[in-house]
């Protein structure tokens, strides 16, 4: 369902006006700390008095009470009954919905994995266990739209792909279309098929993930480590089924090769033709690889750019290391 | 302890017992009311719960005597429509304890809404929980330890009412008569003192039993809360 947005508000002498729409599927809600984000969440849950308008599948939701809305909203602390079991948790949000698109709450919990933590009560929960308790609850309620704040943020490495796996199967299995907040250029890039740039309170820009991605306005809002290119992948993790989703390649993890690398280590080389050589104000080069797989970006010094002699149209080779993605 | 004795601390606890209950729901809706802090006319709706605090509780009974006589506005309706008699009954000094006892009633049950987190309301009412809906299944089954434990307390201050149940329900024995109207009796009377110690003794029992429970049942209920 999508989701169109044209926000207004006002928090002390911070101004927010964003307009932006969340097509059908998984929009992330990218931007620095600050720049918004939960405001936008809170605006569109009806939580934050807001001027403008929100329009779900054509239905108008400004003025509407937030329990009327059909929005769920998973928040960054879970917030998860504490006079409540897992169950029980479950199972308010699944009363109260109009329909089920699930049959029961414990197909519910067996989707997310927390079957085996029904019964126990939610204060003594793992971070990772709350998180996921937090979306099967969200989703229990068969919302028409669902927003996660941040829904990473207590997460260590493995259980945060794990988390990104289950958000991509939900949007595969039950079609829910979601608006994900996160400021993590990796997680934004694995679960986006469309992406919002925030900075300051405005929409810097948005659109399809690979176009947003290459748009210097975009990588002007990264931390100058974590610029770098999506491309699409399809990644085996060694607990899960594949799953086809993008990767965030950064430029300083992508070596450059002027010949056709022979007898070496790394899983993935791309051969491509350089499109771009840019100067960086410290010095460094960005170089835009064009490739089959799309375009790549590698950062590399002065002195490595004479040495191979790129130049714009030159054919080189990316080499990314499998566990540097 | 003589049976007029045993009558009076009977009286008593029947008196608390039916101040606290008949007061519970309206001091939960009021103080639910309180911890919100955008209700409006917040303010005035805590200045007329807190009058009883600071009027002299023989003028809060004279009060209600003007009103619910047998003569008054409110007392010749009730009295004419339903038969019910609140002056110089038991049930009139359970009211005016009830009305004595309110404001302390009000606020630990106000304390305990105000602890719970409001956040939860905004994941209740994103699970399509209506506002009513959250009072009940979020608001209440979280404040509830606080209830309890302000409805022993209430009980507790019950016992002790004494200006505003002399002067609107009498002193009449095996009626109105609680714990401190009888001891006040008692200290009237030559070589009342004996009796007067009996009666403070059992009145104290009760509060101190009171308060010793309430904040056993309020830790017992905390820990289930947090795990």
């Amino acid at each position: 369902m999508m989701l169109e947005a044209h926000i207004q508000l006002h928090q002390g002498s911070f101004a927010l006006q964003a307009v932006f729409r969340a097509p059908q599927g998984i929009t992330v809600l990218f931007g620095p700390s600050g720049s918004g984000k939960s405001s936008i969440l809170a605006a569109l849950a009806g939580l934050k008095h807001m001027q403008g308008h929100v329009r779900l599948g054509g239905r108008d939701l400004q003025g509407l009470a937030p329990c009327r809305r059909g929005v769920g909203l998973v928040f960054q602390d879970a917030r998860l009954f504490p006079h409540l079991s897992v169950r029980a948790n479950i199972a308010y949000a699944w009363s109260r919905a109009p329909r089920h698109v699930v049959p029961s709450p414990d197909d519910i919990a067996r989707f997310f994995d927390i079957a085996a933590q029904l019964d126990r009560p939610v204060t003594n929960l793992s971070g990772g266990e709350q998180s996921r308790v937090a979306l099967a609850r969200a989703v229990a309620a068969a919302p028409d739209f669902l927003l996660l704040d941040e829904p990473f943020a207590a997460l260590d490495g493995v259980r945060r792909r794990a988390f990104i796996h289950v958000l991509l199967e939900l949007h595969r299995a039950y079609g829910l279309s979601m608006l994900v907040v996160t400021h993590n250029i990796e997680d934004a890039a694995a679960l986006a098929s469309h992406l919002v740039a925030l900075c300051q309170g405005r929409v810097v820009v948005q659109g399809r993930l690979s176009d947003v991605a290459r748009d210097a306005r975009f990588q002007a809002l990264l931390d100058p480590r974590d610029v770098g290119a999506a491309i699409p992948a399809n990644l085996l993790y060694s607990d899960h089924t594949p799953s086809e989703q993008a990767l965030w390649l950064r430029a300083d993890h992508v070596l450059l090769a002027a010949e056709a690398p022979r007898a070496i280590s790394a899983r993935n080389v791309l051969a491509g033709e350089i499109a771009t050589i840019a100067r960086e104000k410290n010095g460094s080069y960005l170089i835009e690889l064009a490739t089959s797989a799309g375009t790549v970006l590698s950062r590399l010094t002065g002195a490595a750019v004479r040495e191979l002699e790129l130049t714009q149209g030159k054919r080189a080779w990316a080499l990314i290391k499998a566990h540097s993605v | 302890m003589t049976p007029a004795e045993a009558e009076v601390l009977f009286t008593s606890l029947y008196v608390a017992a039916l101040a606290v209950a008949g007061s519970l729901p309206l001091a939960v809706v009021v103080a639910f009311a309180l911890s919100r802090p955008r209700l409006p006319g917040r303010l005035a709706l805590d200045g007329l719960v807190h009058l009883p605090v600071i009027l002299p509780p023989v003028l809060v009974g004279f009060l209600l005597l003007i009103l619910l006589g047998r003569r008054g506005p409110l007392g010749s309706w009730l009295d004419q429509a339903f038969g019910i008699h609140f002056a110089f009954t038991a049930k009139g000094a359970a009211l005016a304890t009830a009305v004595m006892t309110f404001p302390l009633f009000v606020r630990s049950i106000r304390l305990a809404f105000e602890a719970a987190d409001t956040r939860l309301f905004e994941a209740a009412a994103l699970l399509r929980a209506g506002p009513l809906d959250r009072f009940f299944t979020i608001a209440l089954p979280l404040a509830w330890p606080g209830i309890l434990a302000g409805a022993v307390m209430a009980f507790a201050a019950a016992m002790g009412e004494f200006g505003a149940v002399i002067t609107f329900a009498g002193n009449i024995p095996g009626q109105t008569q609680t714990l401190p109207l009888a001891i006040y009796a008692a200290l009237q009377q030559p070589g009342g003192e004996a009796q007067a110690w009996r009666l403070a003794a059992a009145s104290l029992t009760v509060a101190l039993t009171g308060l010793g429970g309430a904040e056993l049942l309020q830790r017992w209920a905390r820990g289930r809360l947090t795990g």
